[in-house]
């Protein structure tokens, strides 16, 4: 695969925590005022995509590892975003634990191509850049691989409404996504759950060939600022036995950052 | 073969400590060709595993000599749309500071990509923290050791590892434990892993990488690859399979390893005169039995057929026992080869297991077998040709016919004018090396008639020192030269061989000191590393400013070496400070004007090379090197050709502007220190020290110092010799207890006649032990003789085929006077059990032998 000629890979790619959050909340995220939903596949994808737009984000993060023994990790940071869709950059900045603590992410997202990331590790007193490889890598040890924090793109899938189902109470339209063309992907298809009464993609299966692989499901759907937002996802790794657990705290939308705020200079600060 | 079971069998029963010491021969000659390759084999193999395990699955690595390559470089390789990924590394090999360890692997790497290269298959231990490279990354002490090196050090997760770095000992943090397989294996499970922009600042790399390994997209041939990213990266990088960073390593020991293949042919060759030896005692002891074999009707052809095959049974027994004792040998050897293959060329050492080449032991065995019949061929033709009559006649046939001595004197000559005309037009390497092999030849030949002569010349001292048993003694050789010439050969070759491997050490040694005097003149060396050797750590440019404004600093010069690919082949180049340099050097060039070289190198208008880098590589002053650099190719003419041993493949010497030009990196290896006239070195050197107190670890070596240091580590190049002159001597002393043994053991009828005549026991033992001593003396002689041209041949050869070097020509006269105690030693140590068998044995059963 030619990454390179995939310029729909912009978002978060795959070292930055960052990425997992925006990521996510791009799916789960959706604005109060709800259109009225077309039963066609592709309609449902890009409106639910279009209804998470917001200038700008914060909030605190809280990232929880369980391995297969049901030992833990745990990471905090806060995430800054501005822009959004392919556009955004973001910042994250880890406060938890002490080993990590001021290490900081910058991804600078573009419509065309892949994400510029660097790394700033204030031990060692410099920043690193960090490049795009292979996404089917886990994600610093969590069960998301960098393919996972990638920005969906509705157009870049193929989507097929395979059914309607209640998941945990809810109605939700159950969708078949696979990458188009010169999309590449690790996973053969992956089948997304939109619920119909908020537009929150709760549950998202990850198959490689015929086994499901990986499995996200949001929960937790508040509204925030008028979007609605899941405030706990999990994703598991089911050959693995493990999962990762990710809560967002503190969120705010559409808040005035600055752009220079965004910069390897300021990623130094 | 009823032959064989009637008359050999019943026959080597008999002479079992004979048969016993004629194997022995063959086991000697395979048992040091076996060890001396499978060890050097198995260092080889050991640096390739240590390569294939760390290169895990990388099917392609970037690298651009010794001084690796920018960051960009990265970049460019991750941009190339056949990569699917890429990953830089450094590799450092680091003092550990663990009692017992020694030195330390470091494979630094970027673990947010590597783990699709590298299976780092951790212990069972908190696999949250193990497998949490952002904790690994945020850490600069973080390390992941092998369970090996964990288990032998009672390491755990979060125990503390103390390691050498730029910046003095660092105690780093085990954050993972990898199992003992695969990548925890390389380098003998001395490896650990850290961040590679870590490691960039603890080994003082600047923005550096050394390495970059690649997988490819699928797809993608990698030789189409090799060629895309040589296009793309340009002449200055070489793009290999992870197997060609082997052959490297090959070609960097290609110069021992010569050295090697020589001193396992001489080994042979000596087995081949224990065979010899041997086998035409056997013959002319069992004269009796051939003639009546003979009488009986057997044919000559039967004859030959029969000590033809008991050879060949025996150079088959001997090859296989020989394969063992070469396994012992390799055992023993290895880990001393391993050791100084890495002190002296910088590889990986670690040889984790004996590497058998099947191939290998069967030539082994094949050569074992081929050299016993062909040193039983003449014995089994004399066999063959007793006549009945003559057979019970005895005596006459140990002494040398005059047609004989006629035949092999004009061979002699006939094969010395032709070796010297080989000598004249030695510029063909063929020629050379045939000259060589005919000058041996000649010694050979001429070995038992010039035994006959020393003998005689030995007899009025033998005679003065003991009157009746140096006459018995002397006689006894004058009149039986064939009995002892495989005794004579043997010693011979094999002092010759000590010799010239002395001599070579010793004129590397000469040469290396006379270098030191004029060329490395600084009053203070500043290095990273207590070790000269180890280029694993570098300076930053900015310290040369502050260690100028030292009190007492008249100049400082920024040295760096960086090992470069050059025509396919390691060389090594070093940038100075042209300028400086020029007023500092007193060296006078090979070839060139010592000003107008220094100036036009300053200029960046062309480089010095050393002697050997020109010799190596066929090249001559103004011809023009091409250079690879990872950005661009440096393409200069040669303006000057020095004397210079401080790489064993050659330097180059260039501008430091130059190389900044071409290889962007600023950092240095180690600053010289010039003192002003008036201050007091150590003074300067303490405050040197002071400076940087706290804040970096430097070393200070005074000029005395540090050629002490290069002394000691050409001395470790030594060391390498020394281990070819340990075999030598051992060959050499089992050689002399073999044939004097076999001999005297086979005199035991004319003892036995001496007795009987009235020789009292004691007359006996001296004259043996007398004959013995003349033996060696003989051997010592001949020996010393022929070493003097063999070390002539082996300094052409280091100068031609191995290190370019031109050694001067020293013969070994303190190796020779310490090993005329050894040898009479070994001799007398030879003829103590067969003369006291001799003056013991009963008189009949003595007069009854044969």
């Amino acid at each position: 695969m030619n990454r390179h000629s995939n310029p729909e890979l912009g978002f978060c790619e795959y070292a930055c925590g960052a990425g997992v959050i925006a990521c996510v909340l791009t799916f789960v995220s959706l604005s109060f005022a709800l259109p009225q939903a077309a039963d066609d596949a592709q309609k449902i994808v890009d409106e639910a995509q279009t209804l998470a737009t917001t200038k700008s984000e914060r909030y605190a993060g809280v990232l929880q590892s369980f391995n297969a023994d049901r030992k833990t990790s745990e990471k905090r940071w806060i995430f800054e975003r501005i822009g959004s869709h392919g556009q955004s950059k973001s910042i994250i900045r880890f406060t938890e634990p002490p080993e990590v603590l001021d290490v900081a992410l910058l991804i600078v997202n573009h419509p065309e191509r892949a994400s510029d990331q660097w790394m700033w590790t204030p031990a060692l007193q410099r920043d690193r850049r960090i490049a795009l490889q292979d996404r089917s890598t886990r994600f610093f040890g969590t069960d998301f691989t960098f393919e996972d924090l990638e920005e969906r793109e509705a157009g870049q899938y193929e989507h097929t409404l395979l059914d309607e189902e209640n998941i945990d109470g809810a109605n939700a339209w159950k969708i078949q996504a696979i990458a188009k063309g010169a999309r590449s992907s690790q996973y053969s298809k992956q089948i997304l759950w939109i619920r119909k009464d908020n537009y929150v993609t709760v549950r998202i299966d990850s198959y490689v060939k015929d086994e499901v692989v990986r499995r996200l499901q949001s929960s937790r759907i508040l509204s925030v600022e008028g979007v609605w937002t899941a405030h706990e996802m999990v994703m598991s790794d089911l050959p693995r036995g493990s999962r990762t657990r990710l809560l967002l705290e503190k969120i705010q939308y559409n808040l005035p950052l600055r752009d220079s705020d965004f910069t390897v200079q300021a990623l130094r600060r | 073969m009823r032959l064989l079971r009637l008359l050999s069998w019943p026959y080597a029963r008999r002479h079992l400590l004979r048969t016993a010491l004629t194997t022995a021969g063959i086991v000697l000659g395979i048992g040091v060709f076996v060890g001396m390759y499978t060890a050097n084999k198995s260092v080889l193999l050991g640096f390739s595993e240590t390569i294939d395990r760390i290169a895990g699955k990388a099917e392609l690595q970037v690298t651009a000599g010794e001084a690796g390559f920018g960051e960009d470089i990265l970049e460019k390789v991750q941009s190339a749309s056949i990569v699917r990924v890429a990953v830089p590394v450094i590799e450092a090999v680091v003092s550990s500071k663990l009692q017992g360890e020694g030195d330390l692997l470091v494979l630094a790497i970027d673990m947010t990509g590597d783990r699709s290269l590298r299976d780092y298959d951790f212990d069972n231990g908190d696999e949250d923290i193990i497998d949490d490279p952002l904790v690994f990354l945020a850490q600069p002490d973080s390390l992941i050791v092998s369970k090996d090196l964990a288990d032998r050090n009672g390491l755990s997760l979060g125990s503390r590892l103390p390691l050498q770095t730029a910046d003095g000992e660092k105690s780093f943090t085990v954050r993972g434990i990898m199992k003992p397989s695969g990548l925890a294996t390389a380098f003998g499970g001395n490896l650990a892993v850290m961040d590679v922009y870590a490691a960039q600042q603890m080994f003082g790399r600047g923005r550096t990488f050394d390495r970059i390994d690649l997988a490819l997209t699928p797809g993608t041939a990698p030789a189409d690859a090799q060629a895309e990213l040589t296009a793309l990266l340009g002449p200055g990088f070489d793009v290999q399979p992870p197997a060609g960073r082997g052959r490297q390593a090959q070609a960097m020991v290609a110069g021992y390893t010569m050295m090697v293949n020589i001193s396992s042919v001489f080994a042979l060759f000596i087995g081949m005169f224990i065979i010899y030896n041997s086998f035409a005692t056997a013959v002319t002891e069992r004269r009796a039995e051939i003639g009546v074999l003979r009488a009986l009707g057997a044919t000559r052809a039967q004859v030959r057929t029969l000590f033809l095959t008991e050879s060949l049974v025996l150079g088959l027994l001997g090859s296989l026992l020989g394969l063992g004792v070469g396994s012992l040998i390799a055992r023993g050897v290895a880990s001393a080869i391993g050791a100084l293959m890495g002190e002296l060329y910088g590889v990986a050492r670690q040889a984790a297991e004996i590497a058998t080449d099947p191939l290998v032991l069967s030539i082994a065995v094949a050569m074992g077998i081929v050299t016993s019949v062909v040193a039983a061929a003449i014995p089994a033709r004399n066999a063959a040709r007793v006549d009945p009559v003559d057979a019970l006649r005895k005596g006459a046939y140990q002494a040398l016919s005059a047609g004989e001595s006629r035949l092999r004197v004009i061979t002699a000559v006939v094969l010395g004018v032709l070796s010297i005309g080989c000598l004249i037009g030695s510029q063909s390497r063929l020629l050379f090396y045939v000259g060589y092999a005919f000058t041996i030849a000649v010694a050979l030949l001429l070995g038992p008639m010039l035994t006959v002569r020393l003998a005689v010349a030995l007899r009025p001292l033998l005679t003065w020192l003991r009157p009746v048993e140096g006459a018995l003694a002397a006689d006894s050789v004058i009149q039986a030269p064939k009995r002892i010439s495989g005794s004579v050969a043997a010693l011979m070759l094999s002092l010759a061989l000590i010799v010239a491997f002395a001599g070579m050490a010793r004129g590397a040694y000469g040469s290396v000191l006379q270098w030191l005097e004029t060329t490395l003149n600084p009053d203070l060396f500043v290095m990273p590393s207590q070790r000269l050797d180890l280029r694993t750590m570098r300076f930053p440019a900015t310290m040369a400013p502050q260690i100028a404004t030292v009190p007492g600093v008249e100049r400082v010069q920024m040295f760096r070496s960086n090992r470069i690919t050059f025509r396919g082949k390691p060389a090594m180049v070093a940038a100075v400070e042209m300028n400086s340099v020029r007023e500092t050097a007193r060296n006078e060039p090979v070839a060139g004007d010592a000003d107008d070289m220094y100036r036009r190198a300053a200029a960046g208008e062309g480089v010095i090379v050393a002697d050997n880098f020109a010799q190596l590589h066929g090249l001559g002053l103004g011809d023009e090197v091409d250079i690879p650099a990872p950005y661009g190719m440096v393409r200069l003419p040669i303006v000057g050709i020095i004397v210079d041993f401080f790489d064993q493949q050659g330097t180059v010497y260039m501008d430091r502007t130059v190389f900044l030009q071409y290889w962007r990196d600023d950092t240095v290896s180690d600053f010289r220190v010039f003192v002003a006239p008036g201050s007091a070195i150590d003074d300067v050197r303490q405050r040197v020290i002071n400076l940087y107190a706290g804040q970096r670890h430097v070393f200070v070596l005074t000029n005395d110092e540090g050629r002490e240091y290069i002394l000691r580590i050409a001395g470790q190049w030594f060391g390498l010799m020394n281990v070819q002159i340990a075999i030598a001597v051992l060959v050499a002393i089992l050689g002399i207890v073999n044939t004097l043994t076999v001999s005297i053991t086979d005199r035991r009828r004319e003892l036995g006649v001496l007795k009987a005549v009235g020789a009292l026991r004691g007359q006996v033992r001296v004259a043996i032990w007398l004959e013995a001593a003349s033996v060696a003396a003989i051997g010592l002689i001949l020996g010393s003789v022929l070493g003097a041209v063999n070390l002539y041949y082996l300094l052409e050869i280091v100068q031609r085929d191995a290190l370019g070097w031109r050694l001067n020509y020293q013969y070994p006269v303190t190796t020779l006077l310490m090993l005329v105690p050894i040898m009479l030693a070994a001799a007398f140590v030879a003829a103590l059990w067969p003369s006291e068998a001799a003056v013991r044995r009963s008189l009949v059963e003595a007069l009854a032998y044969e």
